[in-house]
């Protein structure tokens, strides 16, 4: 009897070892498909919509090298052309306000915070692999996509992020962001589409359920591999 | 009249199953019916300071935001701070709150020599420990103006935690979810709730409990005197009933008209049960008083004796209740006169049409009525009408001395009415909503909340300018601790980037400074979206009237000598509004009682077809407006939302006992053709309804005195005393006056 037992509570615990295993299996697959380019170029188009549909909207560039040196220069509106925000490893994140002339330093002890009245955090924004920062398990498989529960690793805002992970792509569809009190408070929708052997996100479309708010970031104009090197990423660069 | 009172009698099943059916759709109708407890929304839209109050309060977020504020020895221990961050997440995870900001999330720019660090004032993951860092922080706070007392209080012992409830919320119920869920964390600081959602749900509590407690203790009240006065069951059941139909009636059309039930007409129910059993009351009187063998034709006697007055009674009281319709600034007031005269007019409805229906549809006569009611007239008549009419004829220059004394001495005391707008003088000392706006008074600068409204291009320096200018005036006055602006976020933006705490000339300068500020939650509750308006929030702490007349002086006579041509400065908030509704209290006070004196004097005069008799009648009731208004300056029961109404009121419902009188003699004369007798039989035909009238309209009233509201307690008081002393009125100063005029003009035909 008691073997029994035992011998279930093995099996039970080797099939929760498993259902890990392959969660964090899928979450690295997705990883790869996220951030496998070594290098992007592209034109980003930002539209922050109103509780009452109101759009605004503001277009950059973007460079990006590895996943951890990024470059965001803005093109329009006119008032906030050429300004410029460089992140480098380390969390280390320069700003650069062409009326000022001068380049400062930000740290943003919180990531929890909303970059430029985007519904998207400094911390939804970082192209670190998911991996690293969650543990991951396989709630369920669905037809065309795996159900992924992620729990933070270190401290954050977010109780939990269920991922929608495309089954044959394994690119993710859905993510949807849980608070403390495990109420839904965002909810992001991706479009990918291939572009030559990367995987690109099109479309990212981010609701933030409270406020009422959404925000689309569309990315055009996309180049991978152009072989950008550091030099791109410096202060002297931000300031050009 | 006999006509109508035949009509009546034929027609008394109609009559009885209409009443049944209306009474049962209009009691349906109640399950619609609301509670709105916001003093605030019933301020009028016609003037622009409370418009613009209101509408900052929708725009910008302010009316959603609720308060806690946890008190203890010291703030700044981590274990303190642990449990304000506890606070801090147990209320973001709810789902009506849509953004708190406490000292452990609240934003923080700080700038060096390297750069900018946009974050938090403490970071949430990592709270500061030991002495050292613990004093930094305290420092660092300290030496900011925009955490000072306004998220920590200066001496270290309370610290804040503002949420804001989405739009949507039901306020009620996220104010009461969110109390349970705060104090179910069970910390060992004190905790403060605060706040409109608070405030309101507090007030709403007290609305319920009042309604529930007051009415079937007004009820039973008046059973009893009803049954001590008449000594019948039907005495006492018949003007129960007509006074709860004539409740149910008039709350089920509040319903079907969408008026809300507010911290005024939550006294409408206890009101018409005091005044609607009193035409009952007077009806069955006269009935008891032709108590003729054939019970059909006492029956429609005493309806057609009684008919007049009754009609006018209600129709004095109604205007009573209408006369605050003109001059009342707050529109509960208004609403309150509207519905208590509507509902004047049901009680006087059914107890013409019903009373004499019931009695005659169900025999419902009194049976041995005979016996029981010499016996209680006997106790009145001798022991007090038949003394008082001998004292009347006897003396009567020396009752009206005593009567106009006691006017002169009122008179001085009318100069002695203060006025109390302060709403949470409106609660009693021990209320916990009353309590942590003390705290937040004390600890906090107050809770008055003041705002500066820009109009024009926010990102125009010239404008931001201005706002920076506008707000060092404001902190000049003593009782203005803070104030803050999105200016002052541009200021400091503008040191971080290196270039002095000050606005920058050029405008592309602050449109790039702004990039930072964009999605902060902090900015919504500072600009509008389309960056056309803008405001400076801070709080007054004084409620003294001419302190903050003074500063409203103050910043009228700033914004005129500061014009622009980029923008336009409105300025409101409490203090300014306690102003207006300060000068309104007095003012519909004076304007309310000049138009019920008017019109009621019209009414009589009119119905009587005597001028004379318009003028005898008014007097008794203009001395007893005199006297309560002179009470109240003597007793320093000030003026304020709900005794406002009572002059008027007393006037409307004390008029009746004069009317009552003044018909009686009428008639009385008819019939002897001598004053004196005609008096004298009056008195003691009538005195009798009139003091049971008084004594259970009275006793009705002196039930608000167990209210939680304070004004309400103070409302029933009064308007019990002027009961009493507009009864006594009736039946000593109008007497004695009708005895005096027609002593003087037979003395003037004798010579």
């Amino acid at each position: 009897m008691i073997r029994i037992i035992f011998s279930t509570l093995i099996l039970s615990a080797s099939i929760f070892a498993a259902n890990a295993q392959e969660a964090n299996a899928i979450l690295q697959k997705m990883d790869e498909i996220m951030f496998s380019a070594k290098d992007i170029s592209a034109t980003q188009k930002i539209i922050l919509i109103d509780k009452n549909g109101n759009e605004e909207v503001r277009e950059a560039t973007m460079l990006q090298k590895g996943t951890d040196m990024r470059m965001f220069r803005f093109t329009s509106p006119a008032s906030q052309a050429g300004i410029s925000v460089l992140s480098l490893p380390d969390d280390i994140m320069y700003l650069y306000l062409p009326a000022f002339g001068k380049e400062r330093r930000i740290a943003s002890s919180s990531k929890n915070q909303n970059f430029a009245g985007t519904d998207f955090s400094y911390d939804d924004l970082e192209s670190k692999s998911f991996a690293a920062k969650y543990t991951a398990k396989l709630l369920k498989t669905e037809s065309n996509a795996f159900i992924l529960e992620l729990i933070p690793k270190t401290p954050s805002d977010y109780s939990k992020i269920i991922i929608n992970v495309n089954k044959t792509n394994y690119y993710p569809e859905k993510m949807e962001y849980y608070d403390k009190g495990n109420n839904k408070i965002k909810e992001a929708t991706y479009n990918f589409k291939k572009l030559g052997k990367y995987w690109n996100t099109e479309l990212v479309e981010m609701i933030n359920f409270k406020k009422n708010h959404k925000t689309q970031m569309i990315m055009s104009d996309v180049k991978y591999d152009t072989g950008l090197t550091d030099d791109e990423f410096t202060v002297r660069k931000l300031k050009q | 009249m006999e006509k109508l009172a035949e009509r009546i009698v034929k027609f008394r099943w109609v009559i009885i199953a209409f009443v049944l059916g209306l009474t049962l759709f209009l009691g349906y109708q109640l399950k619609n019916l609301h509670i709105n407890a916001d003093i605030l929304s019933s301020l009028p839209e016609n003037d622009p300071t409370a418009l613009l109050y209101k509408n900052i309060g929708k725009q910008y977020g302010g009316n959603n935001i609720g308060m806690i504020v946890l008190e203890t020895e010291n703030v700044y221990e981590t274990e303190v701070l642990k449990h304000i961050k506890q606070i801090t997440d147990s209320l973001s995870i709810d789902s009506d709150v849509s953004s708190v900001t406490s000292m452990t999330n609240i934003l923080d720019i700080k700038s060096s020599e390297w750069g900018i660090e946009i974050g938090k004032l403490i970071d949430e993951y990592n709270l500061p420990e030991g002495q050292a860092e613990l004093d930094n922080l305290r420092n660092y706070i300290d030496s900011k103006d925009m955490y000072k007392e306004s998220i920590v209080s200066a001496d270290g012992t309370a610290s804040l935690i503002l949420f804001k409830l989405l739009h949507d919320a039901d306020m009620r119920l996220a104010a009461l979810r969110i109390k349970n869920r705060v104090n179910n964390l069970a910390l060992p600081e004190t905790l403060y709730f605060g706040g409109l959602p608070f405030l309101l749900t507090d007030i709403t509590e007290l609305i319920v409990s009042d309604m529930s407690v007051l009415i079937p203790v007004v009820f039973l009240i008046i059973a009893l005197i009803l049954l001590v006065s008449f000594r019948s069951l039907r005495g006492m059941f018949l003007p129960l009933l007509i006074a709860g139909i004539t409740v149910i009636w008039t709350l089920g059309f509040m319903a079907i008209l969408k008026f809300e039930i507010s911290i005024i007409s939550n006294t409408m129910p206890v009101a018409l049960l005091a005044i609607g059993s009193a035409y009952t009351i007077h009806v069955l009187n006269s009935i008891n008083l032709f108590s003729l063998k054939d019970r059909k034709k006492a029956l429609l006697k005493a309806l057609a004796y009684t008919i007049v007055p009754i009609i006018l009674a209600s129709l004095t009281t109604s205007i009573g209740f209408i006369s605050f319709i003109f001059g009342a600034y707050l529109s509960i007031i208004r609403d309150f006169g509207i519905i208590t005269s509507i509902g004047i007019v049901f009680a006087l409805l059914l107890s013409i049409f019903f009373v004499p229906a019931l009695l005659s549809g169900l025999s419902f006569y009194n049976k041995k009525d005979k016996k029981a009611n010499k016996e209680k007239k006997d106790i009145i008549t001798h022991g007090f009408l038949q003394p008082l009419i001998k004292i009347l004829f006897k003396y009567p220059k020396r009752v009206l001395a005593i009567w106009l004394i006691i006017i002169a001495f009122s008179i001085v005391g009318v100069f002695m009415i203060k006025t109390s707008v302060n709403i949470t003088e409106y609660f009693k000392a021990d209320n916990p909503t009353r309590i942590s706006e003390n705290i937040m008074q004390k600890k906090f600068g107050g809770s008055l909340p003041v705002f500066v409204e820009f109009e024009g291009d926010i990102q125009e320096p010239e404008v931001l300018k201005m706002m920076i200018k506008t707000e060092e005036f404001i902190k000049q006055d003593p009782n203005i601790h803070s104030a803050q602006s999105v200016a002052d976020l541009v200021e400091q933006m503008n040191y971080a980037m290196g270039e002095g705490e000050k606005i920058p000339d050029d405008k592309t300068k602050i449109e790039q400074l702004w990039f930072l500020l964009d999605g902060q939650d902090i900015m919504e509750q500072l600009v509008s979206y389309n960056l056309d308006k803008g405001i400076i929030q801070s709080k007054f702490a004084s409620i003294e009237t001419d302190e903050i007349d003074n500063f409203t002086n103050k910043m009228n006579k700033f914004i005129e000598e500061n014009p622009g041509e980029n923008y336009k400065i409105n300025f409101t908030g409490i203090p300014p509004l306690y102003v207006k509704l300060n000068d309104s209290l007095v003012k519909s006070q004076y304007s309310s009682l000049i138009i019920a004196i008017i019109l009621v004097f019209l009414i009589v005069a009119i119905i009587m077809r005597s001028l004379s008799e318009g003028v005898f009648a008014t007097i008794p009731i203009i001395a007893t407006v005199l006297f309560l208004l002179g009470f109240m300056g003597f007793t320093g029961i000030p003026l304020d939302i709900a005794t406002v109404l009572v002059g008027s009121v007393a006037m409307g419902i004390g008029i009746d006992y004069s009317i009552h009188l003044i018909t009686g003699y009428n008639t009385h004369m008819k019939e002897f053709g001598d004053t004196e007798k005609a008096i004298k039989e009056t008195i003691m035909a009538k005195g009798n309804a009139i003091i049971i009238n008084v004594l259970s309209v009275a006793a009705g009233f002196l039930v608000l005195v167990l209210s939680h509201i304070v004004p309400l307690k103070n409302f029933g008081l009064l308007i019990a005393i002027s009961m009493v002393s507009s009864g006594l009125g009736a039946l000593t100063l109008l007497p004695v006056i009708l005895i005096l005029a027609y002593r003087k003009k037979n003395n003037n035909k004798t010579v």
